[in-house]
């Protein structure tokens, strides 16, 4: 990645980084003086790196405690003349979505630059929602890059066309965008920090009679907008001319077509979208009015195959349309450019190498290969405090609602996962509804401030059964150990100022103690608060590393091993493993990998034999 | 160079699989070539299946590799490496590290787990692919870190014919991208798999 030096050197120069660092150096030339965010994948490195940048540039950057809080601490800031930006994921869309649709109405004074992070393939979300339909939905222009280049020439131009129209800008980019790694020219920016001001204006007030009149503004607005793409240079036509067919298709897609064209051998007429709300129609017209075929190459939703095609019957002009409509593309998943090749060739021809073979050799090792899925890391708090947990829930046959993240993972207990904050609103349903069993609810700390918060309240307020665990790891860990408000807010203390008898607060690694506490908590009536606090594992692993500090490993006697399987099947630690040799009775044993185990301990207090304690440093 | 050359870089979450395209794209970029990748954040930092994507060259338009496209597969850990095995097009060079990192389905049965292992050189000719399997951990641990078997992997790929960058130049990125304290068994482990690929 980046260094910050390079990402805040004001000089000319190319950079390797990410697209989202590509993303952050533009919010940087374009000179945002606010940014506010919560951190999501895809897009938390962008956040990382402007809220890293703001300390030596002088500017206001927080993690604010969701996107909803961080949307509307940025859109103040632009409503006082100030650039100003947030960014989420594209579930983070839904928290920010109530602010988002009536500040479109309102409108801005200073830039104000909405960055979204679309995740097609789920590869770290719970679905793939698109967000370009924003642009309809919420009537918000939206901006497409289709490389880490543009995603920084568009994040800078996005603070432009935010003033010289006073509207938000999204700029949309996805997992293959954010993530992608590669050489971006960064040019020279102004440092000019200004004072904010707020003019006096009924516009900002979303009261009916003056939303009411505010609509047909942002109407006219979007129009404007839609007037004005031509000139901007947004809308791209390459390739030969010719009437047969013409593509259609915009960000990472467009990155996918030019590749399969290559492949396949073929030219073919491409029209890239840089804009695809509002949508350049005089462009879009031109384009396709002499043409027999036209093609979309999009992911997921046919976003803009239905509107286009909208467009065409609403111009009277015909082509035959191939698309999602057609099935040469999916509905669902990312794309790559083997599928855009095969896609176009099914349309225009061409040649394309068979990857049969392949297949078939595919075919026949799925099955042999084994499932790898993310596990927790060694050490892990959540996973002693899920392997304590799932004795007490078993043998209660207890219901268990978690929530959104690392303890996603765990593999014994969780029965719902929905979406942020939803674990505790759903034990409260639960609870109303199932009477003779206990209800759980699991949040993490950062989760908690985010809408676990509202969710607590009105437990309390409705006193529902339930046990909530709150996993205090002391940060947002899943999505690079950003800080939040447990830093210094006590969760305790606040569960306990809104009315929550039962509030303990134990060490997750403490096993014999955690299991009496949870027993203890299902005998008391209303809801509980349990917090298991400790530092996450990793990152206390990686703070001991660079500090020099020893860590005290464990180790497990080869002889008194019985190989039961309790810490490698069971427990599943990483760190631990069956060995290659046997011991004295010709069995395997279980053994610790000395540069993994972080010395938490926990095994040592499962193992059924006590085949396993501190390891005796040999090089002392 | 004109043709781009397409690879990806495989292994279990923690190996040092983004090190190695880190170094790779360093040198790549010193020499004035265009390099694009792909990694993936956020779920699967530890533990989980890991794949990253690279392309160098001059006309680099989208980040991944479809199957049938690379011309070398480097892998941290033999399952990893099968299982990404079909972006490898016909004839590609798969040069992967003989470590078995158990998965946890693996770990619940011993006996099949053991079976298993045998089975999957077996797997990986199935494949239309030239294999060049590396010591990888013992050679790291000759070379006095056993971290380092991305970079003994490393070398054995500056070995491979057509890569685009020579030995001199990963040898001088990977000086710029291990930490200092640790740069010598970095280049011991490097020269231990350019041997190790030179024998092959």
């Amino acid at each position: 990645m980046a260094k910050l030096e390079e990402l805040i050197a004001n000089e000319e120069n190319r950079v390797l980084c990410l697209g989202n660092e590509a993303i952050a150096r533009g919010a940087i030339e374009a000179g945002v003086q606010l940014f506010a965010a919560y951190p999501g994948t895809p897009s938390s490195e962008a956040s990382t790196a402007i809220i890293a940048a703001s300390k030596r540039l002088g500017f206001y950057a927080e993690w604010s405690t969701n996107e909803k809080v961080a949307f509307e601490t940025a859109y103040a800031a632009s409503i006082s003349g100030i650039r100003a930006m947030t960014a989420c994921k594209h579930v983070g869309i839904n928290v920010l979505a109530d602010a988002l649709y009536s500040a479109a109405y309102m409108g801005t004074k200073g830039g104000f630059v909405l960055l979204v992070g679309d995740d097609p393939h789920c590869f770290s979300s719970q679905n793939e929602q698109d967000s370009r339909w924003l642009g309809v939905s919420a009537q918000v222009p939206v901006l497409e890059p289709s490389n880490p280049q543009e995603a920084k020439e568009f994040t800078k131009l996005a603070f432009e066309i935010s003033e010289k129209f006073e509207s938000i800008l999204v700029v949309r980019s996805t997992t293959r965008i954010s993530h992608a790694r590669s050489d971006v020219q960064f040019d020279k920016y102004e440092t000019s920090l200004r004072e904010g001001d707020f003019e006096k204006s009924n516009r900002y007030k979303c009261l009916p009679a003056l939303a009411r009149a505010n609509h047909p503004k942002l109407v006219a607005k979007m129009e404007s907008i839609k007037e004005w793409i031509p000139e901007s240079g947004l809308s791209v036509i390459e390739g030969q001319n010719g009437i047969e067919y013409g593509i259609i298709t915009s960000g990472i897609s467009y990155a996918y077509v030019k590749d399969a064209l290559e492949i396949l051998d073929k030219d073919s007429p491409i029209l890239k979208l840089g804009m695809v709300a509002p949508l350049d129609e005089k462009t879009i017209l031109e384009f396709a009015r002499d043409k027999k075929n036209i093609i979309f190459i999009e992911e997921v939703d046919p976003y803009l195959e239905d509107r286009i095609s909208a467009l065409f019957i609403q111009n009277g002009i015909v082509p035959k349309i191939h698309g999602k409509c057609s099935g040469i593309t999916k509905k669902y998943h990312e794309l790559n450019s083997r599928l855009v090749a095969e896609a176009l060739q099914s349309v225009i021809g061409g040649e394309l190498a068979s990857v049969g073979e392949i297949q078939k050799a595919e075919g026949e090792i799925t099955d042999f290969i084994p499932f790898r899925p993310p596990l927790f890391c060694p050490g892990c708090q959540h996973r002693a405090a899920f392997w304590e947990l799932s004795k007490v829930v078993r043998k209660n046959k207890g219901i268990f609602a978690s929530d959104i993240g690392c303890y996603s993972l765990d593999p014994w207990v969780t029965d719902t996962i929905l979406c942020m904050g939803a674990g505790i609103s759903m034990a409260n349903g639960f609870s109303r509804v199932i009477k003779d069993k206990p209800i759980f609810a699991y949040i993490g700390d950062s989760t908690f401030f985010h809408t676990g918060l509202t969710a607590l309240a009105n437990a309390v307020y409705h006193k529902a059964n339930i046990n909530i665990l709150v996993l205090d790891n002391r940060m947002t860990a899943m999505t690079g150990f950003q800080p939040n408000p447990t830093e210094n807010i006590d969760i305790a203390e606040v569960a306990k100022s809104l009315g929550v008898e039962y509030v303990v607060v134990f060490d997750p690694y403490d096993f014999e103690n955690g299991k009496k506490i949870f027993e203890d908590a299902l005998q008391h009536e209303g809801p509980t608060v349990i917090i298991m606090r400790k530092i996450c594992a990793n990152e206390w692993w990686r703070q001991q590393r660079r500090s020099g500090q020893k860590i005290e490993v464990y180790h497990i006697d080869p002889e008194t091993c019985i190989a039961c399987g309790t810490c490698i099947v069971q427990y599943q630690c990483p760190a631990i493993s069956w060995s290659i040799e046997t011991n004295s009775k010709g069995k395997k044993y279980s053994i610790i990998d000395p540069s993994m185990c972080t010395g938490c301990s926990v095994c040592s207090q499962i193992c059924p034999v006590e085949a396993i304690s501190k390891a005796v440093d040999i090089d002392e | 160079m004109s043709k781009t050359y397409q690879m990806i870089v495989c292994g279990v979450g923690g190996q040092g699989i983004l090190t190695i395209t880190d170094i790779i794209v360093i040198a790549a970029r010193k020499k004035g070539l265009h390099v694009l990748g792909s990694e993936v954040h956020g779920m699967a930092q530890k533990g989980g299946s890991v794949v990253t994507n690279l392309k160098i060259g001059e006309k680099l338009h989208s980040p991944t590799n479809p199957i049938g496209t690379c011309e070398v597969l480097v892998g941290l850990e033999q399952n990893e490496s099968l299982r990404y095995m079909k972006f490898l097009k016909p004839g590609g060079i798969a040069i992967t590290s003989n470590t078995v990192l158990f998965p946890i389905s693996w770990k619940k049965d011993k006996e099949a787990a053991e079976n298993a292992k045998e089975k999957i050189e077996e797997n990986i000719t199935k494949f239309d692919v030239k294999l060049v399997m590396i010591e990888a951990e013992n050679l790291a641990i000759e070379a006095g870190l056993a971290l380092t078997q991305n970079i003994v992997l490393l070398g054995a790929l500056s070995q491979v014919e057509e890569f685009p960058l020579t030995e001199d130049e990963l040898r001088n990125a990977l000086k710029q991208r291990v930490p200092v304290k640790y740069v010598e068994q970095n280049l011991k482990a490097f020269e231990l798999g350019i041997k190790a690929a030179k024998i092959l």
